[in-house]
């Protein structure tokens, strides 16, 4: 039988769309990741999820569906710019708006949280991961991790210009989006940032400390421990109980306090 | 418009017409969907056209995913079901007509052929002769060592290893952050080597070539010469891509045949049924 170009060339069309169309009637096509990782086969894990199979279209949304890290945990971990959704932003964008000469917080960075924060095994040894200061204050404040891990956060442990000040819809990274930079060496002192002086609904406490209010002052005004300076304020006063509107005007109060002196 | 009409006219003049169509389709199409999958990303996507990312487009990803589903039941990182779904396809297509895909589909090769017709403008017949064929010998196994270290190593590392040299992903990603500079390096180095021989990554490196070309060991439809009706031009051998000995072939089963039917009596062949692409007898 002798097939000639014409044939041949809807013979290869039929079969390439064709294929597609049946295996997608069928849902079998499918272009993007299922957001579900591997599961340990061994070991105390075995049947637990794996983080270190977290990959960088994952959203912050489906860590916490898959391994119950809260989202917006994560997002005060990492220190996302001002008025990103932390359910629906993707672990690859990291990489894009941190931006860093010597380390990288990128999809590794957020691996080793979330096997830190769920108490999951990871292998360090597999590839080196930087967390910023929020993140690890986190993990620290846990009270969870073992020496190793405790030691090994201490020598991976890098200090960011908070973006907190970066004023972006979703998605972040977007070019000419401002990057917040990492500080050249692991635990260099913080860079402190631009002094904005409002308190809003997405103010953190970094950038209470950043504009020079006392650790102690707005722990006074909380009544208690300030949590991890990534938090967002407002997400904190609001899960403690209280009313935004009253801790933001002391909040306040105390910020023009130190911008007049 | 007019020129559009032009372009068509100059297209169809050629004797395998469809595959140029066919090339040009696929070439713009894979082309659509890498830039509407840069533009999705950032929230500007094109409505009614595919945003799928590169790899998953892409059949290779499938085979370099087979250790990892086997011993797992994962893909590797950035490989989807689709991958594996369109290598099921291209090799499908390769058992019964052998690598179409390189010759039909394959955008990296459309454009090292592109690329070529500059060379042979600029160097005439010396055009996709520049290698010696003792050095050409030996080259051509490269691309199957190329294949096992691909399939090594991303079985070793379960990662996307060849992402990072792979001229295809480098020339649909110029505009986007995935980018490597590995594969622009190699991209580089391949269109300049198509304007000396044709389709250079595909003769010496590539490793889905390399696997697809096996199939014309058993094949289906192969290409045929009939000894009592060629005349012994060898044009055939002289318009080969692949710089394959059609002339003195009675059946061409070298694993470098990609199936573009240039040699046949559709194509440059002037002897009426000499050269032809077809199934049954030896």
């Amino acid at each position: 039988m002798r097939l000639t170009a014409k044939p041949l060339a809807l013979i290869i069309l039929a079969v390439l769309f064709g294929g597609v169309m049946v295996t997608s009637a069928f849902n079998w096509w499918t272009t993007e990741s299922s957001k579900v990782p591997a599961k340990f086969t061994e070991g105390e894990a075995a049947g637990q999820y794996n983080p270190a199979d977290i990959r960088g279209s994952y959203t912050f949304g489906d860590i916490e569906k898959n391994f119950a890290v809260p989202a917006a945990q994560l997002a005060a971990a990492f220190a996302l710019p001002a008025g990103t959704d932390p359910a629906s932003f993707k672990v690859n964008q990291l990489e894009s708006i941190y931006e860093g000469p010597e380390v990288e917080i990128g999809t590794a960075s957020v691996r080793l949280f979330t096997a830190f924060y769920t108490g999951l095994p990871y292998d360090l040894a597999e590839e080196e991961s930087y967390l910023p200061r929020q993140a690890v204050e986190i993990l620290t404040a846990l009270g969870t991790l073992s020496p190793e891990r405790l030691a090994y956060l201490a020598a991976h442990t890098v200090d960011l210009d908070a973006p907190a000040a970066v004023e972006t819809a979703l998605p972040v990274t977007v070019e000419g989006t401002p990057a917040p930079q990492v500080s050249g060496t692991p635990n260099a002192e913080h860079t402190p940032q631009a002094v904005d002086g409002t308190v809003r609904g997405k103010t953190t406490f970094q950038e209470l400390l950043d504009w020079g209010v006392p650790q102690e002052r707005i722990e006074a005004v909380l009544g208690g421990p300030m949590p991890a300076p990534g938090v967002v304020i407002k997400d904190y006063v609001t899960a403690q109980g209280k009313e935004f509107a009253a801790v933001r005007d002391a909040l306040q109060a105390e910020v023009d306090a130190v911008l007049k002196k | 418009m007019a020129s559009l009409t032009a372009t068509l006219t100059r297209i169809t003049r050629r004797r395998i017409w469809p595959r140029t169509l066919i090339q040009i389709f696929f070439f713009a199409f894979i082309a659509l969907v890498s830039i509407n999958h840069t533009l999705a990303e950032s929230g500007a996507g094109i409505p009614f056209l595919s945003s799928a990312s590169l790899h998953a487009l892409c059949p290779f990803g499938g085979v370099v995913s087979i250790y990892q589903y086997a011993t797992t039941g994962t893909f590797v990182q950035k490989i989807h079901d689709s991958s594996f779904i369109l290598m099921i396809l291209v090799t499908f297509l390769a058992v019964l007509f052998g690598p179409v895909f390189c010759g039909w589909v394959c955008p990296l090769g459309s454009i090292q052929e592109w690329v070529g017709k500059l060379g042979k403008k600029l160097f005439k017949r010396r055009y996709n002769n520049f290698v010696p064929l003792k050095l050409d010998r030996v080259l051509r196994y490269a691309r199957y060592l190329m294949l096992a270290w691909v399939l090594y190593m991303t079985a070793v590392t379960g990662k996307l290893i060849f992402a990072d040299i792979d001229p295809y992903h480098a020339l649909f990603n110029l505009w986007s952050s995935e980018i490597a500079v590995g594969g622009v390096i190699v991209l580089a180095v391949t269109l300049v080597g198509a304007l000396f021989v044709e389709r250079p990554w595909c003769k010496y490196a590539c490793p889905y070539g390399a696997l697809l070309g096996l199939t014309n060991l058993f094949r289906v439809f192969k290409i045929r010469r009939k000894e009592e009706a060629c005349k012994n031009c060898s044009l055939c051998s002289r318009s080969c891509p692949m710089n394959l000995p059609v002339n003195t072939a009675r059946v061409i089963r070298d694993p470098q045949c990609i199936s573009c039917l240039e040699c046949t009596t559709e194509g440059v062949c002037p002897a009426p049924g000499a050269l032809e692409f077809s199934a049954g007898g030896k």
